[in-house]
């Protein structure tokens, strides 16, 4: 029983910063893209708009939650469930410094890739379950776009594994340790892009946002929700954004190794820094580049998003694998001598 | 009773409504959806017998990829389902003979095989221990030629796929990104050269 | 190993009632003032016409089927990449074999125009 308590708290621990996170990344994406845009973003809630999430969240909470009437009731409301529930049970492995993980499973990376896969329930189940054109639309574009990444993803995902030779999230990081030169962004280049990249698909974020896609199909799977209802699947897409920008930071910069390890004077100067600072410190600015990413690109096409997924990223990686495999088996130097 | 045994049969009786709704709800999107959950919990119980990766790879599989696909089939489909209701006791007998051969075979490989498997709960897993680990080092040794051939399996799984369901559309276009970069200006560009004409109803000066 | 486990199972429980909750506290506090416009799908401002559940085009189903077996295909290389520095050369030409016949099939979607979208 106890033990449940500690797990609890833990979860607690976790959740809790995650849901502030959440929240004040909202504000940070309307401030930021404002400023890319010359506008200002909110400013009216509080000092500088601080108080704007929160007036956010009470809005949403008072709001109805209109449930269409040719909709099939049950789904419609298990669909936000089955959104949000991968995507913060996801974060029990994911290690936040040399032992500060709540499930220090061998599989941890299997895992989380097989939450993630499970995410695509949300959205398919949604849009069918409104009964509404768009919806519809939406998920079925959402579908097949998430299903060709996945692919990509877990190539690319496979690079990594073969690098550090284990499936644990914190082996992967302790690979990575001696100093800049040594963090697989480096030897894995293109399997970094391709992780990244395909994870701003996954999330269904700008430029890949065909799902959602205001100006065609005003919102996409979930244009029937209101009030808490959608606010849940907000919740699941962001919570989401943070766990890719962790996961690029664990797997290809180091984790919360310190980017000044092994240069002479700079290490010491750094060295009081604690290695959950350098962890989070990458994770924002993987963060930032999402938004980034939206003020910059305009919607690719369907048909090119598709082409990308398949024909681009595919043969990348499978390419890019075999490359990593003769260098890990046969020691090449400089990463593997 | 220990807490394991308490989730097994938690997880077992979940696993057991799971595949009746599966045949019994008259909504083939929710029939899926039990499938999955049947599937999850399958999962859940292959953690209990320490088989961590099968056990997530069966998540990976069927949950996020064979499951996709059947719920694009029953929700695509639009299948007229009442119909299909109607032959329901036309084929009942001919279901529950293929079932209770099934049962059968079941019962036959139980029956031979549960006093070697009777030894109880597998023996709990040092923490660090690799389950996907084990699994590499003999499945690309020990059985290599099962392995190839999954492979093979898989390539004809691909043509058969291919074979049944591609089906050209006339009429469709396509853009070809390799001939788009190699276009040159002289491909679209014509420049005409010819002397410059004196402007029309303006006198010179 | 089954320790670790213990905690998945309640942050999987604590996902689920991440989602209930909110719904449920948007149900109790927001207002409930249905009629018939407001429960209608929603269209371009005129009455929806036919029922929204359309056939689609077949090639999303080639899709989702390729995806099965490009997934089933990675299933196979995880164990790989983390024994392979074991394994050596012996073990990297199994998986060439092995990537090498799924190339076969991928060369073939891909010449047979599969993955074509217009």
């Amino acid at each position: 029983m106890i033990e449940l308590l500690i797990i609890l708290a833990k979860i607690i621990l976790i959740v809790g910063p995650l849901m502030g996170a959440v929240a004040y990344f909202t504000y940070a994406e309307r401030k930021i893209i404002g400023y890319m845009q010359v506008r200002l973003g909110p400013n009216r809630v509080g000092p500088k708009g601080w108080g704007q999430p929160i007036a956010d969240a009470v809005k949403l909470m008072f709001k109805e939650i209109v449930v269409p009437a040719q909709s099939n009731r049950y789904l419609f409301l298990l669909a936000p469930v089955l959104s949000i529930a991968p995507s913060l049970a996801a974060w029990a492995v994911v290690p936040f410094g040399d032992g500060l993980v709540l499930a220090d499973i061998d599989a941890s990376l299997l895992y989380i890739l097989a939450l993630t896969s499970t995410g695509v329930y949300g959205i398919i189940v949604a849009g069918w379950s409104a009964n509404s054109k768009y919806s519809f639309l939406g998920a079925m574009r959402s579908a097949a776009q998430v299903v060709a990444y996945e692919i990509a993803m877990g190539f690319a995902l496979v690079g990594v594994l073969i690098a550090a030779g284990s499936l644990n999230l914190r082996e992967i990081v302790l690979a990575q340790q001696g100093g800049i030169w040594h963090w697989y962004f480096l030897p894995l280049l293109p399997l970094f892009l391709v992780y990244y990249i395909s994870g701003v698909a996954e999330t269904n974020r700008a430029p890949f946002d065909v799902a959602e896609g205001e100006s065609e199909i005003v919102a996409g799977f979930h244009v029937e929700y209101g009030g808490m209802a959608f606010a849940v699947f907000f919740l699941a897409e962001y919570a989401n954004i943070i766990l890719v920008s962790m996961l690029v930071s664990l797997l290809f910069f180091g984790g919360w190794n310190s980017p000044f390890e092994g240069i002479w004077g700079l290490e010491t100067l750094f060295g009081w820094v604690p290695g959950l600072v350098w962890l989070l410190v990458k994770t924002s600015f993987f963060m930032f580049t999402f938004l980034w990413l939206r003020a910059t690109f305009p919607r690719y096409r369907y048909d090119q998003i598709m082409r990308l997924g398949w024909k681009v990223f595919i043969p990348v990686t499978i390419v890019w694998l075999l490359v990593v495999g003769v260098a890990v088996v046969g020691d090449l130097p400089p990463w593997w001598g | 009773m220990s807490f394991e045994r308490i989730l097994f049969y938690l997880f077992a009786a979940i696993l057991v409504f799971a595949a009746l709704r599966v045949i019994s709800s008259r909504n083939p999107v929710h029939s899926a959806l039990f499938l999955v959950l049947a599937f999850f919990t399958s999962s859940a119980l292959w953690i209990l017998l320490e088989a961590e990766f099968l056990a997530i790879t069966l998540v990976l599989v069927y949950v996020g990829a064979v499951m996709v696909l059947f719920l694009f089939v029953v929700m695509m489909l639009d299948i007229n389902f009442a119909p299909l209701r109607e032959g329901f006791t036309r084929y009942l007998p001919l279901g529950a003979v293929v079932a209770l051969v099934i049962v059968a075979e079941i019962v036959l490989v139980l029956l031979r095989g549960f006093d070697t498997l009777s030894g109880g709960a597998p023996a709990p897993k040092p923490a660090d221990y690799s389950n996907t680990r084990a699994i590499g080092e003999v499945l690309y040794t020990d059985y290599l030629l099962p392995f190839e051939i999954a492979s093979v399996i898989l390539l004809v799984a691909i043509i058969a796929a291919i074979a049944l369901t591609l089906r050209k559309r006339p009429g469709t276009r396509h853009q070809d990104p390799g001939k788009q970069v190699q276009v040159r200006k002289s491909d679209r560009l014509r420049i005409v050269e010819m002397k410059a004409e004196p402007r029309a109803g303006r006198a010179e000066s | 190993m089954l320790d670790n486990y213990l905690p998945i199972l309640v942050f999987i429980a604590i996902g689920i009632a991440f989602g209930v909750g909110p719904i449920f506290a948007g149900f109790i506090l927001g207002p409930h003032r249905p009629d018939a416009e407001k429960l209608s799908p929603y269209e371009c401002g005129f009455e929806a016409f036919e029922d929204s559940r359309m056939a689609f085009d077949v090639r999303y189903y080639l899709v989702a089927i390729l995806f099965i077996l490009f997934d089933l295909e990675i299933a196979f290389l995880f164990p790989w990449a983390v024994v392979l520095d074991q394994l050596g050369w012996f073990g990297f030409w199994a998986m060439v074999v092995f990537l090498g016949i799924l190339v076969i099939g991928f060369i073939y979607e891909w010449k047979k125009g599969a993955l074509e979208w217009e």
